[in-house]
């Protein structure tokens, strides 16, 4: 048996390189980044260094980055600091939004605010044209991911937010999928505030980061110290931002090539797939996907039910997102799609990364069908 | 979430998956909320199922208690088989978590149900 991560959609192992960046920062430099002393310097030279790494590979200033906890941290303080700022209005989203921010907008709902939940067509694609129909005068947020963390479709950012920026409206995007995988254009698409996170890309769990260009009205919905400029009090993970640093700085070097690699493999496993399962359908975007992510309905067979079979060939994979695969209902972004049920209870996502090879995805190909068939063979509904 | 061994094994190797020809009664009964369904088909001699199927469809604990459901039945008088509940299969798979409880209701209730049919037709 072979051991075969492709979840990596879910997280990421820690970039050896990242590892090593962080270790003395647990013991020797270990001081708070606050302190006014040495031990505390260290530390705050530290984080300088990994903020002014991130800063340059997004094209921002170093003062425009603030770290956080997480990926879901970033996103409630975009959605809630902006929120917060105005007193009351109207956000536009859409749909197939993480929870992060869905559950975040649904608090708002509660508080006053009114929420626009856009539609996405049968790619999970949003359409800008709705987007600007969607936008009133009491607008004041539009939040919109740069890719779905469970389909891979890249939405178009670039058009949606020239619409946004015509209308002087703060633009916030949640790239926690999409950061370190492909470009991120910040300026040119009109970004205001950038969600990201490390422990997808190669950098330890426990640290994100928010882009917030500067002039963007907010305020911190986190209070205490004076950390991050006032805009996130707390005392700063110094060994997770070095981490994150340094998986960052791996990336710029390797983010290229690897996007390549895996759209290659990603295509192997997709392909391969389809040429030996019936009634299987692929998930996303023919062409704008993450390179790395492989969506597939089974056509009644439950995807639970494959994901724990391949397990235990092991195979680690994700029915639905992984934020949710404790649940047994179809995934909301799959039915987003119009993706019928028979078709939608059996949604897998498969999530390559820097790790996956060639001879990875054979062994799936290997293990896969086999199982789907003895599913099918147990199921009294719908035989193929 | 933690399945047990015995529910693992159960999902790995199935017992007693399949169609029988001619049974002597069928049951079948479905999950509302998440579509899981399990059918199980009865031989019947002198009152005792002495053959049990299965067909199901749904999450592994599902598929696992089906498996452990069909084993239960087997040799059992069709009396017993009206009143299987579902923490008889539960126990049959050495627990449950709480998101899978569903599994035991469904394979219980197909069960009972082929057992009412075989009383349907037969008495």
């Amino acid at each position: 048996m072979r051991a075969v991560y492709l979840d990596h959609n879910a997280s990421t192992p820690v970039h050896p390189e990242a590892v090593a960046a962080m270790l003395p920062f647990f013991s020797e430099r270990f001081g708070n980044a606050s302190s006014v002393h040495g031990f505390g310097r260290a530390a705050r030279d530290a984080i300088d260094t990994a903020r002014e790494g991130i800063a340059r590979f997004l094209g921002a200033g170093p003062d425009e980055i603030v770290f956080t906890s997480g990926g879901t941290e970033s996103d409630n303080l975009a959605l809630r600091g902006v929120a917060a700022a105005r007193g009351g209005g109207h956000i536009v989203t859409s749909q197939i939004e993480h929870h992060a921010v869905l559950r975040t907008c649904q608090s708002l709902e509660r508080g006053g605010f009114a929420v626009t939940y856009l539609p996405v067509d049968e790619h999970a694609m949003v359409d800008p044209e709705d987007v600007r129909r969607a936008i009133r005068d009491d607008t004041i947020l539009v939040s919109i991911m740069h890719a779905n963390s469970e389909v891979g479709t890249i939405e178009p950012i670039d058009a949606i937010g020239a619409i946004v920026r015509e209308r002087g409206i703060p633009f916030h995007v949640d790239a926690v999928q999409t950061f370190g995988k492909i470009p991120i254009r910040l300026d040119a698409w009109g970004i205001d505030l950038l969600s990201f996170s490390s422990h997808k890309v190669y950098g330890p769990k426990g640290v994100a980061g928010l882009y917030i260009r500067k002039g963007t009205k907010m305020v911190a919905t986190q209070h205490g110290g004076e950390h991050e400029r006032r805009r996130r009090a707390g005392t700063e993970n110094v060994p997770g931002i070095v981490g994150f640093g340094k998986a960052v700085e791996c990336r710029s070097r390797e983010m290229t090539a690897e996007a390549l690699r895996l759209a290659e493999l990603r295509d192997r496993l997709t392909g391969g797939t389809g040429a030996r399962v019936a009634d299987v359908r692929v998930n996303g975007h023919p062409t704008h996907r993450l390179p790395g992510t492989a969506s597939l309905c089974f056509r009644q067979v439950e995807s639970e039910s494959i994901v724990l079979g391949l397990d235990l060939k092991g195979v680690g994979v994700s029915a639905g997102s992984a934020c949710t695969s404790g649940n047994v209902e179809p995934s909301y972004v799959i039915v987003a799609m119009g993706v019928p049920l028979p078709w939608a209870m059996g949604a897998v996502r498969c999530s390559l990364g820097r790790g996956t090879t060639a001879d990875d995805i054979d062994y799936v190909l290997g293990v896969l069908p086999p199982l789907v068939e003895k599913l099918r063979a147990l199921s009294p509904v719908g035989a193929v | 979430m933690y399945y047990s061994r015995t529910l693992i094994e159960h999902f790995r190797n199935p017992r007693n998956a399949g169609m029988m020809r001619s049974p002597d009664a069928t049951g079948q009964a479905e999950d509302g909320t998440c579509g899981d369904l399990a059918r199980f088909f009865l031989r019947v001699e002198a009152g005792r199922a002495v053959d049990v199927r299965f067909q199901t469809y749904g999450c592994g604990p599902t598929i696992a208690a089906a498996s452990a459901g069909s084993e239960l039945a087997m040799g059992r008088p069709v009396s017993e088989l009206l009143q299987i509940s579902r923490d008889d299969v539960e126990v049959a798979i050495d627990g449950l978590p709480d998101e899978r409880k569903h599994a035991a209701d469904v394979v219980a209730e197909a069960i009972r149900s082929a057992a009412r049919d075989y009383v349907r037709r037969h008495v």
